[in-house]
């Protein structure tokens, strides 16, 4: 096997469909068709029990949906949670990648630990920071109490701040994540560019706006879209720290649709806001690959194209 | 190696592949097991998890069957019950509280018709079967019922100077203030949940309207009356008093520093729970409960045509699933041997539902003996509202409570969404 000969008779159907069609069937099966079951649930009233859904009707589900407070507060914690997550986790994660880019004793411990978090499923998680939080033998309050501010926060109790310590708790799970991806994208650049930098008299920070930032962005915008992704699906994590609570100013797309679903049993207007998320991330992930990730997927296509032509 | 797929290698390898996935995706869709029978209980506490679990036992012995016990929690178990149900895959025998779920269940053909099939049904006080008959058909067996009402540490409420238990809603708030000036917790409550708060708007209503104007309102799928709002402003203006221990928004009921645990712990004075609220106390605290622990009804609302012995309630049950074998019904009467259950009213402090309590019960609890009482000088009772209505509309009672109680919705709101929910489900 030579790597440089191009492939010259390019892969028979029989061996493509082989492949391809166990993949398909499960695809099918597991995916298109619930969403297609989904978004034809999603125009009756159905409790779920008892057969095939009866009452059509029409778009009534999702004018409700539009009209559902709950749902539309959803949307507002959703892009909160983005908004945040792109100002603040993001940052933090790119400024601990590039230390843990340098040579220092203990730095692979130091990468280690800082993954450490995103290695907990995330209902653990979610029960850990309930001790922690917890209103009265909470470690959180105990902190603060030995520093002597005896400040009775309502961690999990306050609608006013429950997002933003839902955030925090998002941000310690997830930050060492996306540090060790933009610590490998930090190490795909060769050391050549800083070396002629250098030589041409570029300060280090030159070099860091000219050569470090331009080429991180292949992996920025994968983050990205992965925050956001991850965004619209949070459930576990939430629902167990808080069921969505208080009243719910901690509640998810997820947990609406849960709740709606499987609580009070209508499965109808649980679909149709199934459909809603699925429409939501579906739109962001097209016009994103569209616009934003465009340029770093091109390489790849051209590379296998540009050997065909 | 020119061709690097071998086609018969690549035609084994993607088969077993897909072998694979299939059979995994196989064995992930059921949750039945081998056994002969499942039982789904929420007794999953001790000491009742384990007397259960030995009734399994004994009955598997004796009839040569296995049975696959599971132990749920609470709210666990009505969340994975909605999927079962949904999935129309019940367990052979399943927890109940009777009421709108079970009708719900009963309409999906999930739920077997126990009518003249149980042979022990006369041992039964017949009115704890009301919950679980529909339509004139019985399709659960009770094995605990009682009423919800307020359990007090009477040793806090001597320390707030309170020498008797409130029987008005005026005095109740009096009571209330006396206590917050007496610097004590009046009341645990478990916000997180929902659940617990909607007994205080259920009963409010009670004593407002009466059974017979809440009966009415259901019928007709309007809560707009004079009543209800009224109903609601008293559940705002509790909460105006700030009554609830610190934290109580996201407070669960059965954990270490939830409802029942504080009660436990006699870090609050008082909660409105139900009959099972005694045992959950020692259980969720890991104490011995407060020493004193007292029980006064829901006080009554002056002008109001509720009394104080109408009862919000409810008991604790069994169902069968329609396909379930024989052996399920054998099953539920074996709780109804007299040494079984007399053995389970005393571990687990049930209140019996026999017909002749003293018969399986000489020498009950105090405390389950207040649960009798209340019982027995009962003149109407009330299955509570989230287990009587259908889902739909018992989670918006429950969610809506909620919103009330932390002054996110005023009692107009709450009367508009529940009419709209009543509305749809029509």
């Amino acid at each position: 096997m030579t790597l440089k000969e191009p492939l010259r008779d390019s892969p028979v159907a029989g061996t493509l469909s082989t492949f391809i069609v166990p993949g398909l069937m499960l695809f099918l099966l597991f995916v298109i068709l619930p969403v297609l079951f989904a978004a034809y649930v999603s125009f009756f009233r159905w409790n779920g029990l008892g057969g095939v859904p009866t009452e059509f009707v029409g778009l009534e589900n999702f004018q409700a949906l539009l009209k559902d407070e709950v749902f539309l507060g959803d949307l507002w914690r959703l892009g909160l949670i983005v908004v945040l997550s792109l100002l603040v986790q993001l940052p933090l994660s790119f400024g601990l990648a590039m230390l843990l880019h340098q040579r220092f004793p203990g730095r692979t411990a130091f990468r280690l630990l800082f993954f450490v978090p995103y290695v907990l499923t995330e209902a653990v998680t979610a029960v850990l920071f309930r001790l922690v939080f917890s209103p009265r033998r909470g470690f959180a309050d105990s902190l603060l109490g030995s520093l002597g501010i005896d400040a009775q926060i309502g961690w999990l109790s306050d609608r006013n701040i429950i997002m933003f310590v839902v955030f925090g708790i998002l941000t310690w799970k997830f930050f060492g994540f996306h540090m060790i991806l933009f610590l490998a994208g930090r190490q795909n650049i060769p050391d050549e560019l800083y070396e002629a930098a250098a030589i041409d008299g570029a300060t280090r920070g030159q070099a860091f706006r000219n050569i470090t930032l331009p080429l991180m962005g292949p992996t920025a915008r994968m983050i990205v879209f992965l925050s956001v992704i991850g965004a619209v699906q949070l459930f576990d994590l939430v629902y167990v720290l808080t069921g969505g609570g208080p009243f719910h100013a901690s509640e998810t797309l997820a947990i609406t649709m849960y709740e709606q679903g499987f609580q009070r049993n209508q499965i109808g207007y649980a679909s149709a806001l199934s459909i809603a998320m699925f429409l939501i991330s579906l739109v962001f992930a097209l016009l994103y690959q569209r616009y934003v990730l465009n340029r770093d997927l091109q390489g790849s296509i051209t590379a296998s194209g540009g050997t065909r032509s | 190696m020119r061709n690097p797929l071998l086609r018969p290698r690549a035609l084994v390898a993607a088969g077993t592949a897909a072998l694979l996935a299939l059979s995994a995706a196989a064995c992930g869709d059921s949750g039945e097991s081998d056994a002969d029978l499942t039982w789904w209980h929420i007794q999953n506490q001790d000491p009742l998890m384990s007397t259960w679990q030995e009734f399994a036992d004994d009955f598997e012995a004796a009839n040569d069957l296995t049975i696959d016990v599971q132990p749920i929690e609470n709210q666990a178990f009505k969340d994975r019950m909605g999927t079962a149900a949904q999935s129309g895959d019940v367990p052979d025998i399943f927890h109940t509280w009777g009421g709108g779920v079970l009708a719900e269940q009963v309409e999906a053909g999930l739920v077997q018709d126990l009518t003249g099939k149980l042979d022990c049904i006369d041992q039964i006080n017949p009115i704890a079967l009301e919950p679980y008959t529909i339509d004139g058909k019985l399709y659960g067996m009770p094995f605990d019922a009682g009423v919800v009402g307020f359990w007090y540490n009477m040793d806090l409420f001597a320390e707030a100077g309170i020498t008797q238990p409130p029987a008005t809603w005026t005095e109740f708030l009096a009571a209330v203030e006396a206590l917050k000036a007496a610097d004590i917790t009046p009341i645990a409550l478990a916000g997180a949940d929902k659940w617990p708060g909607h007994y205080y708007w259920t009963y409010l209503a009670m004593r407002t309207v009466g059974l017979d104007g809440l009966a009415a309102a259901a019928e007709a799928g309007d809560f707009s009356g004079d009543g209800f709002v009224q109903a609601g402003q008293m559940v705002a203006d509790l909460a105006a008093l700030e009554p609830f221990q610190p934290g109580f928004e996201s407070a669960v009921y059965g954990e270490a520093d939830g409802q029942s645990a504080i009660m436990g712990e006699g870090l609050a004075a008082m909660e409105l729970m139900g009959q099972w609220a005694p045992q959950a106390q020692r259980d969720n605290s890991g104490t011995e409960g407060p020493e004193n622990l007292g029980f006064f009804p829901f006080p009554t609302v002056e002008g109001g045509t509720g009394t104080a012995t109408e009862f919000l309630g409810g008991g604790n049950g069994y169902a069968v699933a329609a396909d379930a074998p024989d052996e399920a019904l054998d099953f539920l009467c074996n709780f109804m041997e007299p040494e079984n259950y007399s053995r389970a009213i005393t571990e687990g402090n049930l209140t019996p539902v026999a017909a002749d309590p003293a018969s399986v019960a000489p020498e009950m609890n105090e405390d389950t003996q207040k649960v009798v009482d209340a019982l027995a000088s009962a003149t109407g009772t009330q299955l509570y509202l989230d287990q009587a209505y259908p889902p739909a509309i018992g989670g918006v009672i429950n969610d809506a409570t909620e919103g009330l109680l932390l002054g996110q919705l005023t009692p107009e709101d709450f009367v508009a969404m529940v009419n709209e929910a009543w509305a749809a489900e029509g």
